[in-house]
């Protein structure tokens, strides 16, 4: 199935969970805050959180700022 | 009288939304030539509280190090901002985002109007502050210095109002003191200068005025020498709160003489 995250579409396995595609990624889990097609998932909801095709997922994280 | 400059300054504190804090120095965590110097730089200024920004992962940087392995939240309060909102929508989005990490349940809320003068929109600001207080987030807003806003944003339960010394980064100071003197008599909430301070005497300037803190990112950050600015900032803050705390003389026209005159 294609992903749209963080603006770029990606292929991944149908049915994937947000965790799943979030570890594949390499992206740290701990420090993300995810969305999917504009709603935030909290950590302990990922695991359940199945995606499919088209879903635009976000994932945000803490940088420098002012 | 005989008290110390530390009793001083640690009886010498200031509540927002009933946290309390001493440092009045609050830094921003952007434009660091490098994470290291940031985290000297934080330390160095004495601050307690900092604001950070959310951003899009990069995905091409898999486990690179991020904000977070050089800033302790369990040292600093974050101050989450809504830097690059340009609507109450988004920065309610960004707010949410911020809480969700569990971190933090501040928010520096800034709805922008355009990119040239990064003056904020009043009308989406005042908006977003009055849903983001009823979600329960602790509100620092910013604003520019009208003081009709100012107080508009106080009734909207702001926790904290924030007018701009100057545009931000501009590195200008605190370019109208009378609005910040007529905000400062207006409202009751904590009032934070927050943006346009260049160099420790603009902090110093601010800090007169009476306000409760003074929020700066770019004066240390682009500084030749950042480290020694953020010590400079430290001690500006410091010594702008206690000259405030301590009442300056009125101005005179003439001259008064120090010595005595006497015969002799």
């Amino acid at each position: 199935m294609k992903l749209l995250i963080n603006g770029e579409t990606r292929e991944f396995p149908e049915g994937m969970s947000l965790e799943e595609v979030i570890k594949q990624l390499g992206v740290r889990k701990e420090t993300v805050v995810a969305e999917v097609n504009r709603q935030i998932i909290h950590n302990e909801k990922r695991a359940d959180c199945r995606l499919s095709e088209g879903d635009q997922v976000e994932l945000i994280q803490f940088v420098g700022g002012g | 009288m005989t008290a110390t400059l530390e009793q001083i300054k640690s009886e010498d504190t200031y509540q927002i939304n009933g946290k309390t804090f001493t440092s009045r120095l609050l830094v921003g965590t952007g434009k660091y030539a490098t994470n290291e110097l940031m985290t000297q730089c934080l330390e160095a200024s004495g601050t307690q509280i900092v604001t950070v920004a959310l951003r899009r992962v990069n995905l091409d940087n898999k486990g690179e190090k991020t904000l977070l392995d050089f800033i302790d939240p369990k040292k600093y309060t974050l101050l989450p901002n809504t830097a690059g909102c340009y609507s109450a929508e988004e920065a309610i989005r960004v707010a949410h985002l911020a809480r969700a990490t569990g971190i933090s349940d501040f928010v520096k809320l800034e709805v922008l109007y355009d990119e040239k003068t990064l003056l904020p929109d009043p009308i989406a600001t005042l908006e977003a502050t009055k849903t983001l207080v009823k979600e329960g987030f602790t509100v620092m807003t910013y604003t520019s210095d009208d003081p009709v806003m100012a107080q508009k944003l106080e009734q909207a339960g702001a926790h904290a109002v924030m007018p701009a010394g100057s545009p931000i980064g501009s590195g200008q100071g605190v370019l109208n003191p009378n609005n910040i003197r007529i905000i400062l008599e207006k409202l009751k909430c904590p009032i934070l200068i927050d943006a346009g301070v260049g160099s420790a005497s603009d902090v110093a300037v601010a800090m007169e005025l009476g306000v409760v803190a003074v929020l700066l990112n770019t004066a240390i950050a682009h500084a030749k020498d950042p480290l020694k600015m953020a010590h400079a900032m430290r001690h500006a803050t410091e010594a702008g709160r206690l000259s405030y705390l301590a009442g300056r003389i009125p101005k005179k026209l003439y001259a008064q003489a120090s010595t005595p005159i006497k015969d002799f």
